[in-house]
């Protein structure tokens, strides 16, 4: 039998139940669009985090205080305070670490920052005027502060848009002194608005050289982070190692398991977060794929319906000469259609609404949200749909073909 | 020396199994019909008329006796084969027409060619020639709903014609027909038994549809009470324009 006129066969006889075809297929179509939407989200997300990593910068290295957590336990038994002076000089060395471009040591905390009778708790960071290039961050106003003023231990804050309105109100905060651990800090700059696009949020931050944050405003001697530039990409890996081996010398550790920092490239941080969106977005899409279960069985349902409604027909065909297999293939087909259809409409769907939700982030929370069309999900729904037809139809269309033509011809 | 005879049956039997009874539909019968016959089998309802032309077209088997189909045993055919001597070598008429209501005339009467072995781009000729000789050109691409019931007939004429099969068996027919589209759907039959040398068996309970056939096999209670040629064979002739 043609190919061609079984499709045929099959959808005409899908077109005169119209509105009970439709009804059949809305579980798959249902399954398939939420597996689009989570797809299509959990990549747009995903792409987001990413881009913010990326846009830190490729040849960053970070190096972290404390071991690496392995588990929840770690993270009590870390050493808070291994990243020394001493660490940092040793790491400024050409000899040791020849491929570092820039190095920038980083503490942050937060603290009560007083304005007159205002006050805010800003997020603060003390480092190199380096950093603002290292984040892609600058002043819309005033000015950034300076190496000398790291090397004098200047009392000068840079802060951020949020930190300005909450302090200063409309008043312009440039060479205005805010009060922060009891010392008058002199504001020399504001950062341009950035909003929440960041896993550190500017707006909300206050920048001072590092000197002058870890002796006036943290009163401690270590560093929160230490973050060296390789001169190229290439030498990223290769910068990783001499960090590694300086540090260890400086500490005097052996065993590497022992380390009391841990070191942590674009790379890494790119993929670990890759890893956790993905299977967080799989762990979803499995949990929407139980609709296509359930879509199937109604399916079979209507199938099974179908076959008893179309005994007559059935055994009509046997007697004009259809085999077994040619009433098989022709309800199997028919079930086919029906879910991949509905995997076509449910794709659509899906991606409707993905692309109004990307065009809803991107409007109304300001974020940098590009929608992406997940092929994959695509393929696979209709392909899951088309399957979901085949495994639920073989049940009904197997009754079909078993028809006996004499007891189907007699049924009324 | 006489040919093989198209149709053969001896001390053919079938019994329906009910759990431990046996219901008995047809016993005993044997007769033999020749290539280009007409023939009608008569019988009350509940005599196993039916019963015996599913055998006789293939659509059940026997419990007991043999059948020979154009030289071949039912027997020895696989329940797989039997789909293509359907159809290849036989047409069916049904009391219930059996259309696909929603299929316009030629598809209708395409329906088989998609089951056979003949090639697709004969298709379209081969149904509008069956079409054309039960006369409803005119009509083709109508769907089957909207026509009368004499029309729906005669598309099932046209449908068992179309793989030009050895035998055609019209289980009555007329049964669902007013006297006139009756006479003419029973007229078509006869020209084809005449004009195309078809071999027709047809069913009926009607003594006056049974005689236009040349020979009428009487079935009573599952057995063959009489067969006998028609002595005044009635002709429809008149009524197929």
């Amino acid at each position: 039998m043609v190919i061609k006129y079984t499709l045929k066969t099959s959808i005409s006889a899908l077109q005169t139940h119209k509105s009970r075809s439709l009804l059949t297929i809305l579980g798959i179509v249902i399954g398939v669009a939420a597996i689009m939407i989570i797809m299509s989200l959990g990549e747009g997300a995903q792409n987001l985090i990413l881009g913010e990593i990326q846009s830190i910068g490729s040849r960053v290295v970070a190096i972290h205080p404390g071991r690496q957590p392995q588990g929840i336990t770690d993270i009590i038994s870390t050493f808070g305070d291994s990243l020394k002076e001493h660490d940092l000089n040793l790491l400024s060395r050409k000899e040791n670490v020849p491929h570092s471009a820039e190095i920038i040591p980083i503490v942050f905390g937060t603290q009560a920052a007083t304005y007159g009778n205002e006050i805010y708790r800003p997020i603060i960071f003390g480092g190199t005027p380096l950093m603002a290039t290292i984040y892609n961050v600058y002043p819309s106003e005033g000015n950034l502060f300076t190496d000398d003023d790291v090397k004098s231990y200047a009392n000068v804050v840079v802060i951020g848009a949020k930190v300005k309105t909450e302090l200063f109100g409309n008043t312009d905060p440039i060479n205005e002194k805010i009060k922060i651990n009891g010392r008058n800090m002199r504001v020399i700059g504001v950062f341009a608005k950035k909003g929440q696009s960041s896993f550190i949020n500017f707006d909300e931050a206050v920048f001072t050289p590092y000197t002058t944050a870890q002796s006036y405003i943290f009163g401690r001697k270590y560093f929160d982070r230490i973050v060296v530039q390789a001169d190229t990409e290439a030498n990223v890996s290769q910068t990783v190692a001499d960090v590694q081996s300086t540090l260890r010398n400086s500490h005097n550790i052996t065993d590497p398991t022992k380390d009391d920092f841990y070191v942590e490239t674009q790379a890494q941080a790119m993929q670990m977060v890759g890893n956790i969106t993905s299977v967080i977005t799989l762990f979803l899409a499995a949990v929407a794929a139980v609709s296509l279960v359930v879509g199937g069985i109604g399916i079979m349902n209507i199938m099974l319906v179908s076959v008893t409604e179309r005994t007559r027909e059935i055994g009509l065909r046997k007697a004009l000469g259809a085999t077994n297999k040619n009433i098989l293939s022709q309800f199997l087909i028919e079930a086919v259609i029906l879910t991949a259809l509905g995997g076509l409409i449910g794709v659509a769907l899906g991606t409707g609404a993905s692309f109004g939700a990307s065009y809803l982030l991107t409007k109304f929370a300001g974020l940098a949200w590009l929608f992406s069309f997940p092929l994959n999900a695509a393929l696979l729904g209709v392909g899951v749909s088309a399957a979901v037809g085949l495994i639920f139809g073989i049940y009904p269309a197997y009754q079909a073909s078993r028809l006996n033509p004499t007891e189907a011809l007699r049924y009324e | 020396m006489t040919p093989d005879p198209l149709i053969e049956t001896k001390s053919l039997s079938k019994k329906y199994e009910e759990g431990e009874t046996y219901t008995p539909a047809l016993n005993d019968i044997t007769f033999s019909i020749h290539n280009g016959e007409f023939v009608s089998i008569m019988g009350p309802s509940g005599s196993g008329k039916s019963t015996l032309l599913h055998i006789l077209g293939f659509l059940d088997r026997q419990t007991g006796g043999t059948y020979k189909f154009d030289g071949r045993s039912l027997e020895s055919y696989a329940d797989e084969e039997l789909a293509g001597v359907r159809n290849k070598k036989m047409g069916f008429v049904f009391q219930a027409f059996n259309l696909l209501p929603r299929s316009t005339v030629l598809e209708n009467v395409r329906l088989p060619l998609l089951y056979s072995d003949i090639k697709e781009s004969l298709w379209d000729e081969k149904a509008k020639e069956a079409i054309d000789a039960v006369g409803l050109t005119q009509r083709i691409n109508h769907e089957a709903f909207k026509l009368s019931g004499g029309e729906k007939q005669r598309v099932a004429i046209a449908r068992a014609l179309v793989n030009d099969p050895q035998v055609i068996f019209a289980d009555e027919p007329t049964g669902n027909l007013d006297s006139k589209s009756g006479q003419a759907v029973i007229s078509i039959l006869e020209k084809l038994n005449i004009e195309k040398k078809h071999t027709v068996i047809l069913i009926t309970h009607e003594t006056e549809t049974a005689e236009h056939a040349e020979r009428i096999i009487r079935i009573v209670d599952g057995k063959v009470e009489s067969d006998k040629p028609v002595e005044r064979r009635r002709s429809g002739s008149e009524f197929y324009k």
